[in-house]
């Protein structure tokens, strides 16, 4: 891949992705869990770590995380450090999955939908000074799976028909 | 999936499993002690009334006022300002451990056990 291909892949799939959190946005849930979503952007976040590696899937994840947030005008929102924190973490989870385990990308998505949460409820627990979301913690943890399981079927199709 | 996925899922279904032992263990422990709702403004307190006592209150939030009424043991936010209305489609809550919270504004309404109250009865004799 060439140098100008590769930066044009990079960000085609950073536009992929704002794209997907801003529908994300509209879509209502008919679960009710506060700060439970499906997470279709963490598709191309998994496509751009198994097609790149880690750093280039950082790279889109922040991109994403701040011009969506820019675009729909919650930029340091609450909002905007809730979904900064659970995708720094998702990341660095995915990662250090992929890297160290011998996990394939269903663990790996599961891991960073897991961790997701896990950043989500940090966040909210300093903005808020308030450890009441660690009861909600376990229900978006077991959420977390079968949507981490969805997302990993769909990023491995996308990755079978893209190479 | 392989073998490390499945055994990673358990992990994670264990591990949250376990992490609500200890929430219904204080939440048993919980149950018979007067309870209080305490709603909160960003990190600050607002109001703090019992819940044996059905009252409608108003707070005011970051969009607009928010209604919490009090009734039958049970709280829940009536009305507010908010893109999503999740806090009031969330209905009653009796239990400690299930906050409603309210983003957009800035709410959090919590059940909290409180100490004994003056005019509680501790034990009867006969």
């Amino acid at each position: 891949m060439t140098k100008t291909k590769r930066m044009t892949m990079i960000t085609m799939l950073v536009a992929i992705s704002i794209m997907f959190h801003m529908i994300e946005a509209m879509i209502p849930i008919p679960i009710f869990v506060p700060g439970f979503k499906l997470g279709f952007a963490n598709i191309v976040g998994l496509v751009a770590l198994y097609m790149f590696g880690f750093k280039v899937m950082l790279e889109v994840n922040l991109m994403r995380v701040c011009l969506a947030s820019l675009i729909r005008g919650v930029l340091f929102g609450t909002g905007f450090w809730l979904s900064l924190c659970g995708i720094l973490l998702s990341s660095f989870a995915c990662a250090l999955a992929k890297r160290y385990t011998p996990m394939s990308i269903y663990g790996v998505s599961v891991a960073g939908s897991c961790f997701h949460a896990v950043g989500q409820v940090i966040a909210v627990t300093f903005i808020y000074q308030q450890f009441f979301m660690q009861a909600i913690l376990p229900v978006l943890i077991l959420l977390g799976i079968p949507t981490g399981l969805c997302i990993a079927y769909i990023a491995k199709q996308v990755l079978k028909r893209i190479q | 999936m392989n073998r490390a996925d499945k055994i990673f899922i358990c992990i994670v279904v264990a591990c949250s499993v376990l992490f609500y032992v200890p929430l219904v263990w204080s939440a048993y422990q919980e149950k018979d002690k007067a309870k209080e709702v305490v709603v909160s403004f960003k990190d600050q307190e607002i109001l703090r009334e019992r819940l044996d006592i059905d009252h409608v209150y108003k707070v005011k939030g970051t969009l607009g006022p928010v209604t919490v009424e009090i009734k039958d043991h049970k709280v829940r936010v009536e009305k507010e300002t908010s893109p999503n209305h999740l806090c009031s489609i969330q209905g009653w809550v009796s239990e400690s451990n299930r906050p409603i919270v309210c983003l957009p504004n800035n709410i959090v309404v919590e059940i909290k056990s409180s100490g004994n109250f003056e005019d509680e009865v501790d034990t009867v004799i006969q």
